[in-house]
């Protein structure tokens, strides 16, 4: 079988754990008790899970896995890096065993290798990206579509990225701080927030950095969550009342118990594949578990997209190399065979008003 | 039911494990009865076989067997405990039974698909976990015994893939059909708790339980036994999400 690209993931709770072992013990089945579901996961070697076909608007197929990593969401902190590390390697060597022309690399898969890429096993013609360019795209995109849904001017916002020194949350950065108004940058590792400060200031932009949230002096009315954690467990302390706030997180950035109510939360980094997409077995809504149909993680969109450009190349490697030029060159890429900005939404459903841009295909 | 092979015994050489010598007990007669089952499946292939070498290679396995299943008596007599064995007990006959089935058939490959596949991949996972909790000669006999079990699958390999090349379709399906029979009932002897009663080897009540007291558990076991299955698919070649599906059906 022609395997144009592999998709490496993992499920980012039990309950979407549960669910991919359900579809593959069949519908005949009893769906196992959440606990026997947690003793057995850990103990699945990573493995391809489904295949998935892909259409393109300008009339490319491709064909390609869906390789699970089986990282337990439970064990996604820094305690078990070496461990999930061992596990996306032989999740990537599933892939070139496969013959996949293009892998991409989704969640944490691509948080632990983008900066490892030496790790990877023997690659022979099989080529990696992180995807983190195409997800940098959409959170962009989604951002700029809520300030013009909501009538917000973006130029005279003050921009809070949490997690602004990872590959997504600078490629974030270099988009966005020349379009808005003041920069706030928050990551743990200052002397990478240092740089990345020195970078954006040289291009005129007005930049605060902090390693702790509630140190920053001025409120952020627009924020980015792209911070790697291990469960939706941020506060983001002190932002505007009104802030718009992108959750561009896997698994998700801020924590339930985040009281923001006048805060207009959206997830944002997902992308809607419109020529279609079908998965062997029929893995729709469990692997996608989005409101919408055939939504994607930018990051695994990247791989699927370079795959019917037939450009079978690295697209996005290491950490913090993404600038607006290589992220305009994706869109180009990903608009050609019919991959947009997903319609946005968040816990509660739908953004009201997000569906315009393609509602004639995005509620199919 | 009489034990197969009488052991011989010796004074007891007890050690520090005597606060645990029924959960090792328990876990050695297991094992011993695992050992002996696989003695009399390679001699019935011995029997199957017309090869003078092939005779020759099988009946060495079982007396191999044999020896893995002595070691395990000696090592119940240093910390005290009497090791028996049943084969007959239900789940290892039903196990049993699949084989002869395999031998009624005369099906050379479908005797190493379900000996040397599935039953021993469930030793050499299980005794690797047991050999690296188990204290002094008790753990180092599982961890050694393991790595022989090893072997024998290591052997087994070349002529399945072999095998497996000259009809991909035809042996997938054989491999499926067999894990279906033997698989599911090695499944219901791995599941957290013997729901359907006693297993008919362990002394007393069941040891599963116990085994936390021990540092092992029954989930642990199990896990790394269909972990250990799903490689040994893997390595044959047949296709990582066809045998995921196959394990994740089984019984829990």
């Amino acid at each position: 079988m022609n395997v144009d690209f592999a998709l490496i993931g993992h499920q980012e709770s039990w309950r979407a754990a549960a669910d991919v072992i359900a579809v593959l013990r069949g519908p005949e089945r009893t769906p196992l008790p959440d606990d026997e579901i947690k003793d057995i996961l850990p103990w699945i070697p990573p493995r391809a899970v489904c295949h998935v076909d892909v259409g393109s608007i300008a009339g490319m197929q491709a064909c390609g896995l869906y390789i699970d990593s089986f990282i337990p969401p439970d064990r996604l902190e820094a305690a078990y890096v070496h461990e999930n590390i061992a596990r996306v390697r032989k999740a990537a060597a599933c892939a070139i065993k496969a013959g996949a022309k293009i892998v991409s690399l989704g969640g944490f898969s691509s948080i632990l290798i983008e900066g490892n890429f030496d790790q990877l096993p023997e690659r022979n013609d099989t080529v990696f990206t992180t995807g983190n360019t195409l997800t940098v795209a959409f959170i962009v995109q989604g951002i700029k579509k809520m300030c013009d849904l909501e009538g917000r001017d973006l130029s005279q916002s003050t921009l809070l990225i949490v997690g602004a020194t990872g590959d997504v949350g600078s490629g974030c950065a270099r988009c966005l701080a020349p379009l808005v108004k003041r920069i706030l940058l928050g990551a743990r590792n200052v002397e990478r927030l240092h740089r990345l400060a020195a970078e954006l200031q040289a291009d005129g932009v007005q930049v605060e950095l902090a390693a702790h949230l509630q140190r920053f002096l001025v409120a952020a009315d627009v924020v980015i969550c792209a911070a790697s954690l291990p469960s939706p467990s941020l506060l983001l302390g002190r932002v505007a009342p009104d802030a718009l706030i992108c959750d561009a997180g896997y698994p998700k950035n801020l924590s339930p118990r985040a009281e923001m109510p006048g805060a207009r939360v959206f997830f944002g980094g997902l992308g809607q594949i419109t020529g279609g997409m079908k998965f062997a077995p029929d893995f729709n809504g469990v692997l996608n578990r989005h409101p919408f149909p055939d939504v994607v993680h930018g990051c695994l969109l990247e791989g699927i997209a370079l795959a019917l450009e037939r450009r079978f190349e690295p697209f996005s490697q290491g950490r913090g190399a993404i600038t607006p030029q290589r992220v305009e060159e994706m869109e180009i890429i990903a608009a050609r065979h019919g991959i947009y900005l997903a319609p946005l939404y968040n816990a509660d459903g739908p953004v009201a008003n997000s569906l315009h841009c393609h509602a004639e295909w995005s509620t199919r | 039911m009489e034990p197969v092979i009488e052991v011989n015994r010796s004074p007891m050489e007890c050690t520090s494990v005597s606060i645990t010598a029924p959960i090792w007990q328990d876990i050695l007669a297991q094992a011993m009865t695992g050992e002996l089952l696989a003695a009399m499946n390679y001699t019935s292939l011995s029997e199957m076989c017309d090869d003078p070498a092939e005779i020759a290679d099988a009946l060495e396995h079982a007396q191999g067997e044999r020896g893995h299943a002595a070691a395990f008596a000696a090592e119940g007599r240093k910390i005290g405990v009497d090791v028996t064995n049943n084969v007959d007990a239900k789940h290892w006959k039903r196990l049993r039974e699949a084989f002869l089935r395999c031998i009624a058939e005369r099906d050379f490959i479908a005797c190493l698909i379900v000996q040397e596949i599935m039953l021993e991949s469930f030793a050499v996972a299980s005794y690797s976990r047991v050999g690296k909790v188990a204290p002094g000669t008790l753990g180092k006999t599982f961890a050694r015994i393991a790595a022989e079990e090893e072997d024998h699958v290591d052997h087994a390999m070349s002529i399945l893939r072999a095998e497996r090349a000259r009809d991909v379709q035809r042996f997938d399906e054989k491999v499926h059909r067999l894990h279906l029979d033997v698989m599911t009932t090695l499944a219901q002897m791995l599941a957290k708790e013997c729901k359907d009663g006693h297993c008919e080897v362990c002394h007393h009540t069941c040891v599963k339980p116990a085994l936390f007291d021990i540092s092992l558990s029954a989930a642990e076991l199990r896990g790394a036994s269909l972990q250990q299955y799903l490689k040994t698919l893997d390595m044959l070649g047949i296709p990582g999400e066809v045998t995921l599906a196959w394990v994740t059906q089984l019984p829990v």
